[in-house]
């Protein structure tokens, strides 16, 4: 079969053409460096069909292939599903102590301790406070520095509680804001079930539209942060997303296939991890934070039965919870004076003298000791899971990134490689040029 | 491994943040001066500072209710005293007086003197404190005694019988101390009550010496009175005592104090060398991972490529 003498001339334009789309595909790597979740792409090439001729001088004489050139097969996105799915595990983990962290940091800042101002400095106040009492059993000022005191540690006792379920309503409204239909899950699954049928489109005709999977990819990995999710890769390169509850493996359908499933987390609990995960743990009612409030409930409530026991009266009343109803009862706010230091004569500091006492009692100093020691014990816990978490998260980041991510250095070497190879084909085309000018132009023009 | 532009990135940023959170750490330290600001810092140690911090409380209310007892003591001490110089005196008097040389005039003039002694005594039982009589068992609003004929105590028992509280002082955790003197258990109730103490004796002695009784007066009476001047010695060397027994708890809880405070500091308290020490190394970094980070971040193959 003859070869036809153009068939260098197409040689070297699929040549060009492939350079071409190479450089494209660079200058689109550049251009997208800094784009959240985007891969790298790369032109695959493959040499074009050879074809197939006949040579006078081989051996058998059956023939030989000649390289027709070069074609661009596809484009496709350099990523790897297994990294991705471990920073999904791991970015889960983070974000769920990092809730838990944020959260319990503002209840252990309305602690205040150690401090001036904490529960403790008032405790230490209000019992040298009857202390001084006691040796002044019938002076008014003392009394009414009982008073004052009293009514300072009543502050501390209801700031603190009421800072805290500050906390815990905040963390509540937040996991709301992600999970309650209409939340930030609802809005990618959304999302997601829109990609998901465009991408399916896509792949049917036999083109990869890896843009826009980067861009289902970057969903995943926020979905991820907000709870552990499982990915089901369906066959038309559609996915089936769900939550899927960290203790019971119960899974809870986000997106089906082209439908977005999500429709606000269960009724009953749930722990899904992540996020959601995290903010549950700490706020929801019997969390971190409720242990906390009866915490203080009971340290009020021990307070006002000791020292009620202690007086042999009402001085504190209590209702329910303790902690934020705890106050010095009414007649002795409006009267000081009307406090009795003692069962004697004017004298008499017995009283007042069981009040001051009770310093260090195991029910309300050590309770509180113990409390502190507790809140400042989870947190520290939490901060430092927390920065475990963030360092695996970061390293396999590190390694998605390695693999995914646009290296400058090598797109401008794949730049220089791209444009010598353009010059070089666009050469050996005016070299084919010349070569035909040669035959069709001086060939046949003998007597001319 | 493939490093890519946004690594380079990523790894700086991440390095930087680091060392600033590290440096920020070591600033409040090094400005609050507490190795521990917060509780999560050292759940541990917060939570023995607070309860060094209440013992610490607990601590200065101890010694300042020991002042406030020592002063009451004091007072005391002193009334004592003069009531022990009158008792001297009615002693004198009562040797004068039981002689057989004084006569009805001297001896009248003797129990004229007694009668200013035994109104002396009780001025002395009247004694107050920061405007509490402090020989009146709890009655602290009203003397003890009234000057003139009537000798009955005023007061309350609290204090001399064991069953009713006295004034009691809290000198150290569990620790109380009953501080108070009650008048009556040396002074008593007077001629109408019999009961044989001071004022009885001295009214007594007053009567016996109008009535120009020689041999009354050389006979009980000065064993009587002796009496009252040992019960009077007895009750003042308790009185020391205890006085004794609050200057020790001073000095021990003065020492305790002191051993809490440096317990406090140590737990709580930052090393300055150490924190600016520390300080200098991380800024030292910082700067070295802002240049090598300007470095790395900016250079690439585009600088050398024409």
């Amino acid at each position: 079969m003859p070869v036809s003498s153009f068939f260098g001339l197409q040689t070297t334009l699929r040549g060009l053409i492939a350079q071409q789309r190479m450089l494209d595909t660079t200058g689109h790597n550049i251009a997208n460096a800094a784009t959240v979740g985007y891969s790298r792409q790369e032109a695959t090439l493959a040499a074009t069909r050879a074809l197939q001729i006949t040579v006078s001088g081989s051996i058998n004489q059956v023939g030989a292939h000649l390289g027709a050139g070069v074609d661009v097969t596809g484009f496709r996105r350099i990523r790897d599903q297994f990294l991705d799915a471990q920073y999904r595990a791991q970015n889960t983990s983070l974000n769920d102590w990092k809730a838990r962290a944020e959260a319990l940091d503002s209840a252990e800042l309305s602690l205040a301790e150690p401090g001036e101002n904490g529960i403790s400095a008032q405790l230490t106040k209000f019992w040298q406070a009857w202390s001084d009492l006691s040796n002044a059993p019938n002076d008014e000022a003392a009394k009414q520095a009982v008073v004052q005191q009293a009514q300072g540690l009543m502050d501390s006792i209801h700031s603190v509680r009421a800072q805290m379920v500050m906390a815990q309503e905040g963390a509540m409204g937040q996991y709301d804001q992600i999970a309650q239909p209409g939340g930030e899950v609802s809005q990618i699954a959304t999302e997601l079930a829109e990609l998901n049928k465009v991408i399916s489109q896509h792949l049917v005709h036999g083109d990869a539209p890896n843009d826009l999977m980067d861009r289902r990819d970057v969903l995943l990995d926020k979905l991820s942060g907000y709870g552990q999710i499982s990915v089901e890769q369906l066959a038309g390169g559609s996915l089936n997303v769900a939550f899927v509850d960290a203790t019971t493996g119960t899974a809870y359908p986000i997106v089906s296939d082209q439908t977005a499933e999500w429709a606000g987390p269960p009724a009953g609990g749930w722990s899904p991890g992540g996020q959601m995960g995290g903010l549950l743990a700490v706020a929801k009612p019997g969390g971190m934070i409720d242990g906390y409030l009866d915490s203080i409930d009971s340290l009020a409530d021990n307070l006002a039965t000791a020292v009620n026991g202690a007086y042999g009266g009402t001085f504190f009343t209590t209702g329910a919870p303790a902690g934020a109803t705890i106050a010095v009862a009414a007649p002795i706010q409006a009267n000081p004076a009307s406090i009795t230091s003692g069962t004697g004569g004017p004298g008499s500091n017995d009283l007042a003298l069981a009040i001051a006492q009770l310093q260090g009692n195991a029910g309300i100093d050590g309770a509180y000791k113990a409390f502190v020691a507790k809140v400042g014990g989870d947190l520290n816990e939490t901060t430092r899971m927390q920065t475990n978490a963030q360092i695996l998260t970061d390293s396999v980041e590190n390694r998605r990134q390695s693999v995914a991510g646009v290296s400058m250095d090598e797109e401008m070497s794949n730049l220089v490689r791209f444009q010598r190879a353009y010059q070089a084909s666009a050469r050996a085309m005016s070299t084919m040029d010349e070569m035909l000018d040669v035959l069709i132009n001086r060939t046949g023009r003998v007597g001319l | 491994m493939r490093i890519t532009t946004s690594m380079v990135q990523r790894n700086v940023l991440a390095d930087l943040n680091m060392l600033s959170n590290k440096l920020a750490k070591t600033q409040s330290k090094a400005a609050s001066q507490k190795e521990i600001t917060r509780p999560s810092d050292d759940p541990f140690k917060a939570s023995q500072a607070v309860g060094l911090r209440a013992s610490l409380g607990a601590n200065e209310q101890y010694i300042r209710n020991i002042e406030d007892a020592t002063g009451w003591m004091d007072s005391t001490e002193s009334a004592l005293d003069s009531i022990s110089g009158f008792l001297n005196r009615a002693r004198d008097l009562l040797l004068q007086g039981s002689t057989d040389t004084a006569d009805v005039t001297s001896r009248l003039a003797l129990a004229g003197e007694l009668d200013q002694i035994i109104d002396g005594i009780k001025q002395s039982a009247n004694a107050s404190y920061g405007g509490r009589y402090i020989m009146g068992g709890t009655e602290i609003d009203n003397p003890p005694y009234e000057v003139g004929p009537n000798d009955a105590y005023q007061g309350d028992e609290g204090g001399l019988d064991p069953a009713i509280p006295g004034i009691v002082r809290e000198v150290g955790p569990g620790v109380t101390m009953t501080i108070n003197t009650v008048a009556r258990e040396l002074l008593g109730d007077g001629q109408a009550a019999g009961d044989d103490k001071l004022l009885h004796v001295l009214r007594d002695i007053a009567d016996h010496l109008r009535a120009n009784d020689g041999a009354a007066l050389r006979g009980g009476d000065l064993t009587r009175l002796d009496a009252q001047v040992d019960k009077l010695l007895s009750i003042r060397a308790r009185n020391g005592a205890q006085t004794n027994r609050l200057e020790a708890a001073t000095t021990r809880l003065d020492q305790i104090s002191l051993a809490l405070t440096t317990q406090l500091s140590k737990t709580e308290d930052a090393d300055i060398a150490k924190v600016m020490i520390d300080f200098n190394s991380q800024a030292a970094a910082y700067q070295a991972a802002l240049r090598a980070g300007a470095n790395i971040v900016q250079s690439s193959l585009m600088d050398f490529l024409r």
